[in-house]
């Protein structure tokens, strides 16, 4: 909660004002529950400010600020975040990035843009898609989250599985330090000088500080797209498919796999043709040069017939292949027409350990008297179980943690980590000493300390808290502000 | 050293496994000859060496197979080189996860057998493999041609373990392809040469071994043209795993180029299945052709390891060589301009690029030249600011002891530096691994 007292806080808006601009900061509650959680609604907390920058100098200038009144603050980009990461968890300073989206410089003969960290996933796509090109990481948010947050995540999408995640694809970084310095790092060639700080960076969960310009690749569109839909009557059968496929030396550009019940709640929803008594679908991508393309398809239709499909198929069209990828890319939202809410985990295993996970995870919510679906990146082993519940239903929101607990330490059995691209955040922050020793997480927060020295910036992050689980656990279900307004539905 | 210390080193990793005196000739950096070379055989006895080493504050040198112990500074005070050859296992390879973990004292070449007995390969091509390690590839982000398709150690790397100043084992990363759990450890280890922690484990990404695979070389009369095709082939449909750009010099000097030298060579190379790289190699012809691009054709394979290192093999001595960070874009531009200031100080060079991605090798002749190092280093100088104009960098690869006293082998990374060294003072607050060696005074 806030530590200022009413006037203080009169007095800092004015001069927050001063920097941004008059109509740049938020401080009515009202407005400040806008953000006051993430795509991760379990989490909530309210800041004293929301600032709208449009500069690396406005940014700087807000940090020093907020150094001076020793007030935590955290960038935010645009809040489709699934960890609770870019929280306010005291009070302090919400640094929104969303008025810092322009594309400021495409070069394509070296294949890089510059961007503001506002900038949406997609409209850079966009931008560059005349000139044949693309930026390749897709989280399935895409159409809303932004690079800055990508940044921080270091977020993947169905096409990591051969293109890589977000940090493959950033050379450099303007970064705002946690003390208002603006630094470099990194930069438009491909090597660093000195320590790799823009790799370090990328994937730090706005804890390191805050990007305000960002250096990526941008990549050619790929000469010639094949896209197969594989059927299976068993999940298991899908699962060998997947490690069928490696095994013939193949790989994909993307390899997806969706169940029964996630494949039901597309099809009632959007029709997209996967069948409706199938027992998993895989979606398999190739891509790249037109010549060989068709052997290598062939390869893949005969490794999924040899697991068991009962069906695979090749999109004919375009338009076909766009509603397949549809129906995955919407499968969260479809879950709303099936379930009041629902929580999205999101472990990775070792590829061939995924038949016996699966089968786990499907055990571990029944047992809980819930339902989960599975949608996913089989292809490099990251799980997403969605575990359907009602927060209106007394105890159901508890069971799910408890499932989700549970999950993660199957994931983290098998050699896995809990986290494949959503991020440590808050919600998994009590969950890092299932994979990491306690020297690890102390070279990780005296790494922290090289960066961000006095802990303000984007604090509770990242690193388990030494309270009990009780005093940090989830809070109870209410709707969103923005829920209530009608502006948004839970995904 | 204090007779006390070899002694709890010998009692830590067995007296046969410490090496004093006259034995320590191939540790021998500069001219400067350590107090001792230890070899542990395990994680837990490199612990054990660090802690006995930092108790007493001795320097320490990580050392994999030494070919890159010439790079950097040499220590101010002699001290300890711990050797990783004894930690040279493969710990885990399983296909079907397209992941291996390995003891980071095994060769690459070694690594890489072992993968290809099962179809898959670490995609990771530095040179002199036979005795180059895991652990020394990872610690100074060693790389060669295929970089163009499959990126680096950083692309690689996801999980890796290492034990830190004060003797912790900490591991990074994990043991699956995309992880984001913690800070990304892997990444700052890549490319620290060993200032930061001792890497003993990593953990990386396979890819299935591609079903053929080709070098292609084209020949120009002018390295602009060559330069101009490089582009041609970035901006086109082809997805070549290595576009390696050499002027006259290093051509001939890696054999590429037979009879007189050419003004310029472009060497690309394909991977995939048959029908692929034919038709690449067709495409390639087809598009170079206009630009001035003849006599189109495949390399034996022994020519991939010759890329790398060919503007320093040029010369049977080079008197010093730098590598320069660039735009691909600049690539062409920075070999001729280099070689013109080169030139203008009565110095042969020879130049060789990973010219997809931007990185530029120069070499300077050591005859017929002066020997002076202010000379030599002047010229480096100019090299170096050849590559900050373009917004780039460049550090010296190889030089002597006499040059680098007159320029700095590391560029200044600026701002960040400060960061470095405040990651430096927090992970090894005593200043014991390889003091002195790295960017910054680092």
């Amino acid at each position: 909660m806030s530590t200022l007292t009413d006037s203080r806080k009169r007095e800092l808006r004015r001069e927050l004002e001063s920097i941004v601009g008059p109509g740049a900061v938020l401080s009515d509650p009202d407005e400040l529950m806008v953000y006051e959680s993430d795509g991760l609604t379990l989490f909530r907390a309210l800041a004293d400010f929301v600032v709208f920058p449009t500069s690396a100098q406005h940014v700087s200038a807000v940090v020093k600020l907020a150094n001076r009144e020793n007030l935590p603050f955290v960038a935010r980009g645009a809040g489709t975040g699934l960890s609770g990461g870019c929280l306010p968890t005291e009070g302090g300073i919400v640094v929104s990035m969303m008025r810092m989206n322009r594309v400021l410089e495409v070069d394509y003969d070296n294949q890089i843009a510059v961007v503001e960290p506002g900038l949406v996933n997609l409209h850079l796509s966009w931008k560059v898609g005349p000139r044949g090109y693309y930026y390749a990481p897709d989280p399935s948010s895409q159409q809303a989250c932004t690079i800055g947050g990508n940044i921080a995540n270091n977020s993947g999408g169905p096409h990591t599985l051969k293109y890589g995640v977000t940090t493959n694809h950033v050379l450099g970084l303007e970064v705002v330090m946690p003390d208002g310095e603006i630094v470099w790092l990194g930069g438009k060639t491909r090597e660093a000088c000195g320590y790799d700080l823009a790799g370090v960076f990328v994937g730090s969960e706005g804890t390191f500080g805050i990007a305000t310009r960002i250096v990526v690749r941008i990549l050619r569109k790929p000469q010639a797209v094949k896209t197969v839909l594989a059927v299976f009557d068993a999940i298991d059968q899908a699962s060998a498919a997947v490690s069928a496929i490696i095994a013939r030396g193949l790989v994909p550009a993307a390899m997806e796999m969706i169940d029964q019940l996630t494949i039901q709640a597309v099809e009632d929803a959007f029709s997209c043709g996967y069948p409706r008594d199938a027992d998993a679908a895989l979606l398999i991508e190739l891509d790249g040069l037109a010549v060989g393309m068709d052997v290598q398809a062939e390869r893949i239709v005969e490794a999924c017939r040899e697991s068991g499909a009962r069906e695979v198929r090749t999109a004919r069209s375009e338009a076909e292949r766009q509603l397949l990828w549809k129906g995955r890319k919407s499968a969260f939202g479809a879950y709303g027409r099936v379930s009041p809410a629902y929580m999205v985990m999101d472990g990775v295993i070792p590829r061939t350990k995924l038949p016996y996970v699966l089968r786990r995870v499907n055990e571990i919510v029944a047992a809980s008297g819930l339902r989960v679906g599975n949608v996913f990146h089989a292809g490099d082993g990251n799980l997403h179980p969605n575990i359907l519940y009602d927060p209106r239903k007394p105890g159901e929101e508890a069971r799910v943690v408890a499932a989700g607990a549970e999950i993660m330490k199957v994931c983290a059995d098998v050699g896995g980590s809990i986290s494949g691209e959503h991020g440590i955040g808050l919600e998994k922050a009590d969950f890092m000493p299932l994979i990491f020793s306690v020297a690890d997480l102390a070279l990780m927060q005296r790494l922290k300390s090289a960066f961000n020295p006095r802990g303000l910036c984007n604090p509770g992050k990242v690193f388990p808290t030494k309270k009990s689980c009780v005093e940090v656990g989830p809070v109870a279900y209410r709707p969103h502000a923005i829920e209530e307004k009608g502006l948004a539905q839970r995904f | 050293m204090p007779d006390a210390l070899l002694q709890k080193l010998r009692t830590t990793v067995g007296a046969a496994n410490v090496l004093t005196g006259v034995e320590l000739s191939p540790y021998v950096v500069e001219g400067r000859t350590p107090e001792a070379a230890v070899f542990p055989g395990s994680i837990e006895e490199v612990a054990a060496v660090m802690v006995l080493a930092s108790e007493v504050g001795s320097p320490v040198a990580p050392w994999g197979g030494g070919t890159a112990a010439s790079v950097g500074m040499p220590a101010g005070r002699a001290g300890l080189v711990v050797v990783l050859s004894r930690l040279g296992r493969l710990l885990d390879h399983e296909p079907g996860d397209l992941t291996a973990t390995v003891e980071a004292g095994m060769t690459v070449e070694t690594f890489q057998a072992a993968l290809g007995r099962r179809g898959q390969w670490l995609s990771l091509d530095p040179p002199d493999a036979d005795r180059a390690t895991v652990g020394g590839v990872l610690a100074t982000n060693a790389c060669g041609p295929r970089r163009h398709l499959y990126g680096t150690a950083r692309d690689l790397l996801i999980g890796v373990t290492v034990v830190t100043a004060d003797g912790s084992v900490v591991k990074g990363g994990g043991k699956v392809v995309k992880n984001v759990a913690g800070y990304d450890l892997p990444k700052l280890f890549i490319g620290s040469y060993g200032t930061l922690g001792v890497i003993v484990e990593a953990t990386v990404k396979l890819r299935p071994l591609p079903e053929q695979e080709e070098l292609v070389r084209v020949r120009f009369d002018r390295l602009k043209d060559a330069g101009a095709a490089v582009r041609a082939v970035a901006a086109s449909d082809l997805i070549p795993n290595a576009v390696e750009l050499l002027d006259g010099a290093a051509a001939v000097g890696a054999g590429l180029a037979a009879g007189s030298p050419p003004g310029g060579v472009l060497v690309v190379g394909f991977d995939g299945v048959r029908e692929q790289v034919d038709w690449q190699r067709a495409e390639l012809a087809r598009l170079t052709g206009p630009l001035g691009g003849r006599d189109v054709r495949p390399l034996e394979a022994a020519a991939w390891s010759r890329l790398t290192p060919a503007a320093r093999t040029a010369f049977p001595t080079p008197a010093a060589t730098m590598a320069l960070a660039v735009l691909p874009s600049q690539v062409a531009e920075t070999m001729e301009q280099g070689a013109g200031i080169a030139r203008g100080r009565g110095l042969s060079s020879a130049w060789a690029a990973h010219a997809g991605v931007g990185v530029v090798r120069g070499a300077l002749a050591s005859d017929p030249a002066p020997k002076d190092p202010a000379a030599l280093a002047a010229v480096l100088a100019e090299w170096r600011e050849l590559a900050r104009a373009g917004g780039g960098h460049a550090n010296l690869e190889w030089a002597p002891l006499a040059v680098k006293s007159q320029i700095a082998v590391w560029d200044d990374p600026g701002a960040a530096g400060r960061i470095m060294e405040r990651i430096k003072a927090q992970l090894d607050p005593r200043n014991i691994l390889n003091p002195g060696r790295f960017v910054a005074g680092i």
